[in-house]
């Protein structure tokens, strides 16, 4: 936040002049550096309440000495009875050409001008230096609604003609057909029974103070409410054109002004308008445009930092929480605790929200993303295969390893060719991971990717194993005879087997542990008994696991 | 005690409030091509002086000029381009004049056709735009150089731009007086009205900001005050359904002590209130039920084109969209605003359909007779007591065998049966009389349909 001083603020020409000028001076450039600060600073700065204080104080003070203060507005000046009592040429710093743009032309304070209606004043001057422009008001309107007994105003309300040769106009054109009312509008007119006599009659205060309370303060948010809530039948009802983007913006509009206004209950009441929509597209439309990070943040302030989860009562906002930015925060987050809820909202967004998560999978770190694949393959499993693709393309191995357990529990026929790829990955994890997935869910088109991977560069005994077993498992039959030859290669004289041979061998005996039949049976028995220690130990783990019936140790 | 830390906290939620109804792109985009528009036309205007308007030296400035007009057609509807003194407008917005020696000449280059604006119907191609230019380098023809400019542009194919004549500025109140020009501003309500619910039938977005201008000067005027009143009963703007409806709105708001915005908002509503059926096409399949059914929430829907969030945009699309809502609707009684609508448009419709036959104060005796179920009562005993026993526009038979019309709204109790009113004619029922108090003149002996 800035820390700068109160006189640190718009410059303005150099004034001279009467008393009178001089103190106006004071005042008018109080009013525009307050109102200007907003600009420049955060509204709860401390050098805006100097800036308030100031214009309060010289207001003030004019008021009382001099009198009614009369001030002619011009495009780059202010003028009180001919004395320039402000000036600023840039555009956009003066105050005296926003109120011109407007169309004010004069601004009279008067002495009986209270602080309040000062104040008034000031803001409608802010929001003209905040607010570029807006659809709906103007200083004009804002300072008639204001009706501000101490300010009079001289404004420019259109133009008239001014001609000194006045010639006729142009006979007035006829509307075109679409913006005439039809025959018969408005029409049937309601049946009304016979005309009652009229008469003078006092009306409660407390039913005006309700017809008031309808249009303002809290009246305003149920009203807003009601609106969106009709608007939606309507637009069901009334087939609008789809997508309701106008509608759509609305509810953006209505969430933003609730969020400004840390209205939680009434944005929950908002998604429950949405919840009601008759039409689950149209629905679906609303609450995906919805999401919004500031609703997420204003709820977690809302909680304590050891809630891990959301009160019942908060659930219904889950729809607007802004799933982008949930995912933010839960990669920024290192408290357990709010982690944990992060995750639990995300999740909560699942299968609806599948794609976005996708998306930003494969930024996150190794262990959050493990942590929503899982909870993408679970809640969304006909994705599970997506999540696996892109997991397996990452470069952290966890990752990918990641992939290939979601890609093991995926629902379906598994792509062997993706994961048969893998075998050659250089981390031996990811191998050893590849070659249980192809065991468990591939087929014999994986035979020759895993007969590659034994016949080719070094692999450890675990490796060969793996891949020796995921033979067994995916083609039986072929991988018999497969192990038939690697079993008892011929030995080079004196060296003995080769390194792939050994490998092969080693592998062919923990296949074996998975082929069915005594003949499996009969050829580790027999190779075990021949063996050096380490096959034979091999050997006779494999036989074990045949007896337990459990190819995999 | 002046409390500075409330104040501070009350201006920053007012500044976050406004700052999220703003629509800074259009605004943006409206003004730049405003200003190209405005730059571009002078610009060749003061070339034909050394150009022939076939030169090539006009390609390039009259394809600028033509795509700044679209770009604006598309996203105002009618472009309103205006010069006084040295400042040129669209559709009210100021342009940039400064350092832009093209938009300060503008003004000067129409003068010379007596001309003070041009008001862009349709995009023009770029042949248009340069038989628009060439129709300018023309001398002027005295003694009425507009009318004969009219007359050239409607032979050249150019009906499409409408001539304005010559503006000044025109204050809302006499500078010495004080007085709102009441009837200026109920005209001015009429047109924009009508050219509102143009714009927003031919697709273009919502922009209440000149509406809200006028209705905030009617209240100036005062909802209750003889002199708009009166304006309205002897001028045009008695014909215009909304303003019509606009008027008794803004009293029976005024009645009801809403707050000054609020009020606004009412107005504003009150005049685009029917831009659903405007918006459908018009035509005979909208006449009867199905229009009636129907326009409320088109309504809404082309007012929901105006983006950006307030108080106001809610009120207003809440009110149109209830407008034919009855209190003991299905879907719930309609908003106060709505609520107040419904009785302000019934009144006039009925009076515009049985007029002839029932008077006005009947009509507003059955009404109120209808409280509770159609309309909200405390809200139609609020109309019986600012309308009076002769609500204003009522044709009034006097004792003395003169007619009158009813001309503004009652005064104070003691005079809800004695009226303000104007002589009319007997055979018309024209106003055209002086006004009469009838609390000290003549007695009412029975109110006409008429």
């Amino acid at each position: 936040m800035p820390n700068h001083t109160a006189q640190q603020a718009a410059p303005v020409g150099s004034i001279t002049g009467s008393p009178a000028a001089l103190a106006a001076a004071a005042a008018i450039q109080a009013v525009a550096r307050a109102a200007r600060s907003f600009v420049l600073y955060d509204a709860g700065n401390e050098v805006i309440r100097q800036l308030l204080d100031g214009w309060r104080e010289k207001s003030r003070a004019a008021l009382d000495a001099h009198g009614e203060l009369p001030l002619e507005v011009r495009p780059f000046e202010i003028v009180l009875r001919g004395e320039r009592v402000y000036e600023d040429q840039d555009r956009e710093k003066s105050m005296a050409f926003k109120l011109y743009r407007d169309g004010v032309r004069r601004l009279t304070l008067q002495p009986e001008a209270g602080w309040d209606e000062l104040l008034e004043l000031l803001r409608i001057v802010a929001l003209r230096y905040t607010v570029v422009r807006q659809q709906e008001e103007d200083a004009v309107t804002l300072l008639r609604a204001a009706r501000l007994r101490g300010v009079k105003l001289v404004a420019v309300e259109g133009l008239s003609a001014d001609e000194e040769r006045p010639e006729p106009e142009a006979a007035g054109e006829e509307l075109p057909a679409g913006e005439k009312p039809p025959e018969g509008w408005d029409t049937p007119l309601p049946r009304l029974p016979a005309p009652a006599p009229l008469a003078w009659r006092p009306v409660a205060p407390e039913a005006l103070e309700a017809i008031r309370a309808e249009e303002t303060g809290a009246g305003t948010a149920r009203g807003a409410l009601a609106l969106a809530r009709e608007l939606l039948e309507e637009a069901v009802r009334g087939r609008w054109p789809r997508p309701y983007a106008e509608l759509v913006q609305l509810f953006a509009e209505l969430r933003d002004a609730f969020l400004a206004e840390g209205q939680l209950a009434e944005l929950r009441a908002l998604v429950e308008v949405i919840g009601r929509a008759g039409v689950a597209e149209v629905r679906d439309q609303l609450l995906s445009s919805l999401g919004d990070a500031r609703t997420l943040d204003l709820l977690l302030d809302g909680l304590p930092g050891e809630a891990v989860d959301l009160p019942p009562d908060l659930l219904a906002l889950v729809p607007l929480l802004g799933l982008g930015a949930a995912v933010d925060r839960l990669a920024a987050e290192q408290g357990e605790a709010r982690r944990a809820l992060l995750l639990r909202l995300v999740l909560a967004r699942l299968p609806r929200e599948a794609d976005a998560v996708l998306k930003r999978l494969p930024a996150l770190e190794p262990g959050l993303a493990r942590a929503l694949a899982q909870g993408l393959a679970a809640r969304a499993p006909e994705r599970a295969l997506e999540v696996a693709r892109l997991l397996l393309q990452q470069r952290d191995t966890a990752l990918r390893a990641e992939g290939l357990e979601v890609l093991a529990k995926a629902p379906g026929e598994v792509p062997v060719a993706p994961v048969a790829a893998l075998l050659q990955d250089p981390a031996e994890a990811i191998r050893l991971k590849a070659a249980e997935v192809l065991g468990r869910r591939g087929d014999e088109t994986a035979v020759q990717a895993l007969t590659a991977a034994l016949e080719g560069p070094e692999r450890s005994p675990r490796e060969a194993e793996a891949l020796g077993l995921a033979l067994a498992e995916v083609a039986p039959i072929p991988a018999s005879r497969l192990f038939a030859g690697w079993l008892n290669p011929r030995g080079r004289f004196l060296v003995g087997l080769t390194a792939q041979q050994k490998r092969l061998q080693w592998a062919a005996v923990a296949g074996l542990a998975a082929v069915p039949g005594a003949e499996a049976e009969r050829q580790l028995q027999a190779l075990a008994a021949g063996a050096p220690d380490d096959l034979r130990r091999h050997c006779l783990a494999a036989l074990a696991r045949r007896r337990k019936g459990a190819g995999r140790g | 005690m002046v409390d500075l830390g409330q104040a501070q906290r009350s201006l920053a939620r007012a500044l976050g409030r406004a700052r999220a109804g703003e629509d800074r792109e259009l605004a943006q985009r409206v003004r730049e091509n405003g200003e190209a528009l405005a730059q571009m036309l002078a610009g060749l205007l003061k070339m034909t002086r050394v150009h022939a308007a076939d030169n090539r030296a006009f390609d390039a400035p009259v394809a600028e000029c033509a795509r700044a007009l679209a770009a604006l057609v598309d996203l105002v509807g009618a472009v309103h381009l205006v010069a006084v003194d040295a400042q040129a407008f669209v559709n009210e917005m100021r342009l940039r004049a400064e350092g832009r020696p093209g938009i300060q000449e503008l003004g000067a280059e129409l003068r010379k056709h007596n001309v003070g604006g041009l008001v862009f119907h349709g995009a023009l191609a770029p042949a248009q735009v340069r038989a628009l230019v060439a129709a300018f380098a023309r001398p002027a023809a005295e003694p009425a150089p507009r009318t004969a400019l009219r007359e050239r542009l409607q032979a050249e194919g150019l009906a499409v731009v409408e001539l304005q004549g010559i503006f000044r500025f025109r204050t809302s109140e006499d500078p010495e007086t004080g007085r709102v020009d009441a009837a200026g501003a109920l005209e001015r309500a009429g047109a924009l009205a009508a050219s509102a619910a143009a714009a927003l039938a031919a697709g273009h977005a919502f922009h209440p900001l000149p509406l809200r201008r006028t209705v905030a000067l009617l209240l100036e005027a005062g909802p209750l005050s003889p002199g708009l009143w009166d304006a309205w009963l002897t001028g045009p703007a008695r014909g215009s359904h909304a303003v019509t409806v606009a008027l008794h709105a803004l009293l029976l708001g005024q009645a009801a002590g809403l707050p000054s915005a609020v009020q606004q908002d009412l107005g504003v509503a009150a005049l685009v209130h029917d831009v659903g059926y405007a918006s459908l096409g018009g035509g005979a399949a909208l006449a009867g039920p199905d229009g009636l059914a129907r326009h409320p929430g088109e309504g809404a829907r082309v007012l929901l084109r105006q983006r950006g969030f307030s108080d106001s945009k809610l009120r207003r699309l809440r009110a149109v969209l209830e407008h034919h809502r009855g209190q003991a609707d299905p879907r719930g009684a309609p908003s106060a605003l709505g609520s107040i609508l419904r009785i302000a448009e019934d009144y006039t419709a009925f009076e515009r359909v049985h007029g002839q036959r029932v008077s006005r104060a009947d009509v507003l005796g059955a009404m109120a007779r209808a409280a509770g179920g159609e309309y909200h009562p405390a809200l139609l005993q609020l109309a019986v007591n600012a309308l009076g026993a002769y609500p204003p526009g009522t044709l009034l038979e006097l004792a003395d065998g003169r007619r009158a019309r009813s001309a503004a709204p009652v005064r104070g109790r003691d005079t809800f049966a004695t009226p303000l009113a104007r002589l009319c004619d007997a055979a018309t029922g024209v106003p055209s009389g002086d006004p009469l108090d009838l609390a000290t003149g003549p007695a009412v002996r029975r109110a006409l349909p008429g």
